[in-house]
């Protein structure tokens, strides 16, 4: 079990493989250079990316704002409702907008920077640790957990809790910091234990009670600008949780619940559901559990053993998953060779296709799989591929209507527009000499697979029908296989 | 209509495709399609209801635990008062429906339907060994199965089953982004729309040359081959699992393949004029209006299914659960009202449901945290109005671990709904018999 791919099966296929997965996908270009890697160098890249230097620099608002706090005094002290209305309007107006600003930093640091593993885990992560805008408010804090679990992403998972649950937005986003030792909030309590750690059927409702009194004390300072104990807000009695009884701090029983081997379970599970395989098969989640219990919860080590299991590149693992949105397009791209769309169009599409950053559905973040699909979001899919690959010559009526509010915020409708992909880079002159051909390396490009038979006659019928292929025609048929089932895998 | 009646998608599309993609303008076939099926179903149905005319069932879920005692409100019971010293609603404030109980003061709308004798309150609703996590909480609501029982199908999706073999994917509608699990069935059935106007391939023109290639790709025969192989729509808050061997590409094809049969007709009901009824701005009424104008267009939908969020109030309850029942008792009253002006409203029924109720003492951020039974509201003109099932105890002896222990269980709720409303034996669908509270005059 999880032992290394052997050599003669590391190949175009699987080289892909991994960068959908540990990455957001790539070129052929980008695959047949992780191919000459080899595997062991292969993984490496991705996992050891402190290697790489990266300097991205952090939105230009992202920083304590020692305002924040006289804004707020402002807002209540206002002379009258009406003014009081026009300054939180406002103060929403710039936070939406920094909020499109940061989503949109992220999206081009997954696309573009030099750390796409590093990127992805903080996608898991944040999807694990869900916190939203809706609810927390404040851009700062939200990119200042973002930041978290970015520099957490690979360490080590206890300290990784830990850093979470003190996080202001977690503190926001669960209660934690509403909660007082005279009655505790249980809502932290309940979500670190269902969906953090053990999964449900591990813990008590008691344990929940019990434990919302040893989080008292975690707080957000004075200021709002970063997490602050309170002592005179802890309960420091005693409290049974598991069976054991003690003077519990928070920090203590979120060691506790580490320490429980249902918890390196739990993560392995998810880890592997989210990298390899939407059912993962118990003994695959044991043998996970028990290394990583070996590495000492440590998730670069689990993450190298995942990376090069053999397990990982099972047929039934290669493309058995449905694209998330974000996958979606950033893999678009890449097989595209275009830039990242612009700023307005990149969160229409995001959000319309169900994964708005920031923003996930509930604190269990995003189910993915097949929740990820219905027919009307694959119907936009499908229209979304017409908008990147032949320019939007598409109305999109529905999404402006809906989108009005959020787009006045942050552009013009202009910004909406794309424009014709380039296709001078992706095809040969020999690609493009027969139809046979175009289908070949249409399939290779787009799918690194083949089609089912039926879409594949229909395509080629197109082509047939199209014969000489003039540019719209190649663009028509890059939309059409961009609207297929198989597409939609990964 | 003299379409020839197709008994199964499969045979729609063979036709339509083979027949020549230009023909694609429109299917009727599925009124009938609905009633021929039905009339199929083996001895599941006690009376075969028609396509069209059908009884209508409108869900809208209450995401995250709505509080039942603030929202229907006992004004005269000390226990309430003691438990809730911040929070409680004073009884000069609330809405009386009887000697004891009255609405939440924002749920002016409720308020309305209730006079008009539209509205019933089903109290204390709930389960043995009640659930407090909201994922698992919803799939025992979606799926109706015990606290230790894990199903995946779902209610309505076993229901689907039972009375509608291989029936068109709109008889199920979901308003929103993820399709609830209740959806979930073996022969999987029910869409989610969210922009009627963008529900469509869109191409370069009618029928051009990128549209016509985009329909043919699907096969009609490959692609609903297996139709008893399993796996499930789509499913929300849970268990989000391919069964039966089934594979992401087979549910993807399967999606596909209902989202080109539906957009068609949404496309055509969307094209006519919606009602000029007027709605509030919250996004649960543009949701409902939606309905309205599908109720309207004709479609063979037998249930309809909108969300609204909000109602997990550990903190600020008043603000935000007020707000939330606002908007709800609006959009509903607006709703009724456009159906009423159309002639529809005799034929829905709504129901709301939520997850859980919450704890009876308020927590020390002037909210509450999970607990158990809470009243569940039904609307509709020919449902027996006012109270049903016993209020719940509020004696802290009374309580279990400081919860409401319900008096009816959730399921006998749907069976009465089954039963009385879409006149199907809840037998089949439910597993067991569970006693009829009479919601029906």
């Amino acid at each position: 079990m999880l032992e290394p791919l052997p050599g003669h099966l590391w190949n175009t296929e699987t080289a892909a493989h991994l960068m959908n997965r540990a990455g957001f996908g790539g070129s052929p270009t980008d695959i047949e250079n992780l191919r000459q890697m080899g595997l062991g160098r292969a993984v490496s890249w991705f996992v050891d990316y402190e290697r790489i230097p990266d300097d991205t620099p952090a939105p230009d608002w992202a920083h304590p704002d020692p305002d924040e706090i006289a804004r707020r005094e402002a807002i209540r002290n206002a002379a009258d409702p009406e003014t009081r209305q026009m300054l939180q309007q406002q103060q929403y107006q710039d936070q939406v907008t920094q909020m499109a600003e940061l989503r949109y930093w992220w999206v081009r640091r997954m696309a573009l920077g030099p750390r796409p593993f590093q990127e992805k885990m903080t996608l898991f992560w944040h999807g694990h640790f869900a916190t939203s805008f809706d609810k927390v408010q404040m851009p700062y804090f939200l990119w200042l957990q973002n930041e978290t679990l970015r520099e957490n992403a690979t360490g080590n998972f206890n300290q990784l809790l830990i850093a979470a649950a003190e996080d202001p937005a977690m503190l926001n986003y669960l209660d934690g910091a509403r909660s007082n030792k005279k009655a505790p909030n249980e809502n932290f309590a309940r979500e670190v234990m269902e969906l953090f750690t053990l999964g449900e059927g591990h813990y008590t409702e008691m344990d929940i009670q019990q434990a919302a009194k040893a989080y008292t004390g975690w707080g957000i300072s004075k200021d709002k600008l970063h997490y602050e104990y309170h002592r005179y807000n802890h309960d420091d009695g005693p409290k049974t949780i598991f069976g054991q009884t003690g003077n519990f701090t928070g920090e203590d029983v979120l060691n506790m619940i580490c320490a429980k081997p249902e918890c390196a379970q739990f993560i392995s599970k998810k880890l592997w559901r989210f990298f390899a395989q939407d059912e993962p098969p118990q003994p695959i989640v044991d043998a996970l559990a028990a290394e990583f219990r070996k590495g000492g919860m440590d998730l670069k080590h689990l993450m190298s053993v995942i990376f090069r299991a053999k397990e990982f590149y099972a047929p039934d693992v290669i493309r058995s998953q449905i694209k998330s949105p974000v996958q979606w397009l950033l893999a678009s791209m890449h097989q595209l060779q275009a830039p990242l769309p612009t700023q307005p169009m990149t969160l229409v599409m995001l959000r319309q296709l169900g994964q708005e950053l920031f923003n996930p559905p509930n604190v269990k973040g995003w189910d993915g799989g097949i929740a990820w699909i219905t027919t009307n979001n694959l119907l936009d899919r499908y229209n979304f591929a017409a908008a990147l690959v032949e320019g939007n010559r598409v109305p999109l009526p529905g999404l402006l209507g809906q989108m009005k509010g959020l787009l006045n915020t942050i552009a013009a409708d202009g910004l909406l527009e794309t424009s014709p992909v380039d296709i001078g880079p992706l095809f040969t002159p020999m690609d493009l000499s027969n139809p046979t051909s175009f289908l070949d390396a249409l399939q290779a490009r787009f799918l690194n697979a083949a089609l089912a038979p039926e879409r594949q006659g229909s395509l080629s019928d197109f082509l047939k029908s199209r014969s000489p292929l003039e540019e719209t025609d190649i663009r028509k048929a890059i939309r059409l296989i961009m609207c297929t089932p198989e597409y939609q895998l990964t | 209509m003299n379409n020839p009646l197709f008994t199964t998608r499969r045979d729609f599309l063979r036709t339509t495709i083979l027949g020549g993609a230009l023909t694609w303008t429109v299917p009727s076939f599925v009124a009938q399609t609905f009633s021929a099926l039905h009339a199929q179903a083996d001895g599941a149905l006690t009376q075969v209801t028609t396509g069209k005319d059908g009884p209508i069932l409108v869900l809208i879920q209450l995401a995250g635990g709505n509080d039942g005692l603030n929202a229907v409100v006992p004004y005269t019971n000390d226990f309430y008062y003691q438990a809730r010293p911040s929070i409680g609603i004073p009884a000069k404030q609330v809405l009386p429906l009887n000697d004891t109980l009255g609405l939440n003061p924002a749920m002016t709308g409720f308020k309305k339907l209730f006079d008009a004798g539209h509205l019933s309150i089903v109290n204390g609703v709930g389960y043995p060994n009640p659930n407090r996590s909201h994922f698992r909480a919803t799939e025992i609501w979606q799926t109706a199965s015990d606290e230790d029982k894990y199903l995946t199908d779902g209610w309505l999706g076993r229901y689907f089953d039972n009375a509608c073999q291989g029936c068109d994917p709109t008889v199920a509608i979901n308003i929103g982004p993820r399709l609830p699990q209740a959806f979930s069935s073996h022969m999987p059935t029910g869409i989610s729309l969210e922009n009627p106007d963008s529900y469509r391939f869109m191409g370069s023109g009618q029928n051009d040359d990128e549209t016509l290639a985009y329909r043919s790709m699907y096969n009609p025969d490959d692609a609903v081959s297996a139709p008893n192989s399993g796996g499930s729509v789509s499913m929300v808050s849970g268990t989000v699992t391919l069964q039966n061997g089934q594979s992401a590409l087979d549910f993807l094809e399967r999606t596909s393949m209902d989202a080109q049969v539906s957009s068609d007709k949404i496309r055509a009901i969307a094209g006519k004029t919606p009602s000029t009824s007027i709605y509030p701005g919250s996004g649960l009424a543009k949701n409902l209006q939606l309905v309205a104008r599908l109720i309207a267009g004709g479609l063979p939908t037998r249930v309809f299914y909108v969300s609204q969020g909000g109602y997990d109030t550990h903190t600020g309850q008043r603000g935000g659960q007020d707000a939330r029942l606002r908007e709800l008792g609006d959009a509903v009253k607006a709703f009724t009202d456009d159906l009423t002006a159309m002639g529809e409203f005799d034929r829905v029924m709504i129901m709301t449901f939520s997850e859980f109720g919450r704890r009876v003492h308020e927590n020390g951020s002037q909210g509450t945290d999970h607990g158990a039974a809470a009243p569940m509201f039904l609307v509709g003109s020919k449902l027996k109005s006012g109270m049903l099932g016993a209020e719940p105890s509020l004696a802290p002896a009374d309580l279990q671990d400081g919860d409401i222990k319900f008096n009816t269980d959730f399921r006998s709720v749907y069976a009465s709904i089954l039963q009385s409303w879409l006149q199907t034996n809840s037998m089949p669908i439910l597993g067991r018999q569970f006693p009829t509270l009479p919601i029906v005059t």
